[in-house]
């Protein structure tokens, strides 16, 4: 296992690992975002947009899971039975990131999205790879949806 | 030398920057790297966008982006987010270092040559065939990382450069790449 997915793993706080496990939640995470898209941006169409982007991202994110077939660094109670690469967490978060690089609130998006990669690794449910590999798939589904979107 | 010129320059050295983290350090350490390199390069965009001036990215985005891209720094985002693709998605050093030589090489000799060329491709009005085969013969250098298989992977991410796709090359290479070094 890479330094930081074992630094982030030996932080011994269960204030971190209670606000980890929420956001490790499909359904609260999902119910977040979608928060965050609806009072962060109030353009309809760009909305749609950001959604579009996410089930995009989330769609290649699974692809891929399939694809590569990489077992999770967990094992056990409370480790997810799906593939560990990438991080479908990260991919979210890091396409909703993308999506405000333009706007003033980019900065907490950022923060944001650190802090749930941050959480995954520190609950041991994925290492450092899975996250990097996260980002690529979020700016590539967002460029795919945001050049259609301008194309017509 | 005028701005194409630079920025080719730059696109070389940038994926030979990440070739040597690759060899001399890991893949590991290039994924870090480029990840943070992604991280803090948002921010800057995003500060610039923002219209806060920084006089480093001010003399980077006039020496060597082209003009008229959607955001300021755009060219090399994609271009750090092609390494990080090619890193991640890649397993072995080999070939990832194949997938640098393209991207670096082959993508960067093909905009140098095909901007001279006079033959359009008749898929594609905007490349030539001369900027085609010059990024077909420039990645065959990945000849030293994978020996024979850099045929097909140059056909290959060659074909799909010259395609009108409306997704920059640096990340259509790079998944390309990832593509026929997984399968093959």
């Amino acid at each position: 296992m890479d330094a930081l997915t074992t630094a982030a793993m030996a932080i011994n706080s269960p204030a971190l690992t209670a606000v980890s496990l929420l956001l490790g939640n499909d359904v609260i995470f999902g119910a977040l975002i979608l928060a965050l898209v609806l009072i962060a941006e109030r353009r309809d169409g760009k909305r749609l947009k950001i959604m579009t982007a996410l089930v995009l991202a989330v769609a290649a994110g699974l692809a891929l899971k399939s694809i590569y077939a990489i077992d999770r660094p967990c094992s056990g109670a409370g480790c997810p039975a799906d593939y560990s690469f990438p991080s479908l967490h990260a991919v979210t978060a890091f396409t909703l990131m993308i999506a405000f690089l333009d706007k003033r609130s980019y900065p907490f998006f950022l923060f944001f999205a650190l802090f749930v990669a941050f959480t995954r690794l520190h609950l041991g449910v994925h290492t450092f790879e899975d996250m990097a590999a996260a980002f690529p798939v979020a700016v590539l589904a967002y460029h795919i949806v945001d050049s259609r979107w301008k194309n017509g | 030398m005028d701005r194409e010129t630079k920025r080719q320059a730059i696109h070389f050295l940038v994926c030979m920057a990440a070739l040597a983290v690759l060899l001399l350090l890991s893949r590991n350490w290039l994924l870090a790297f480029t990840f943070g390199v992604l991280l803090v390069g948002s921010l800057l965009i995003n500060m610039t966008m923002r219209n806060s001036k920084i006089s480093l990215v001010e003399w980077f985005v006039g020496e060597f982006e082209r003009e008229g891209v959607r955001l300021p720094g755009w060219g090399s985002a994609c271009l750090a987010t092609g390494v990080l693709m090619l890193a991640a998605y890649l397993m072995s050093s080999t070939d990832i270092a194949a997938g640098l030589v393209v991207l670096g090489i082959g993508d960067g000799l093909s905009t140098l040559v095909g901007r001279r060329g006079s033959r359009r491709l008749p898929w594609n009005q905007k490349k030539t065939m001369e900027g085609t085969l010059a990024f077909f013969l420039g990645s065959l250098l990945a000849w030293i990382f994978i020996g024979p298989l850099a045929v097909l992977l140059a056909a290959a991410a060659a074909l799909a450069e010259s395609l009108d796709l409306g997704i920059d090359d640096n990340l259509v290479i790079p998944v390309v790449c990832a593509i026929v070094l997984s399968v093959l």
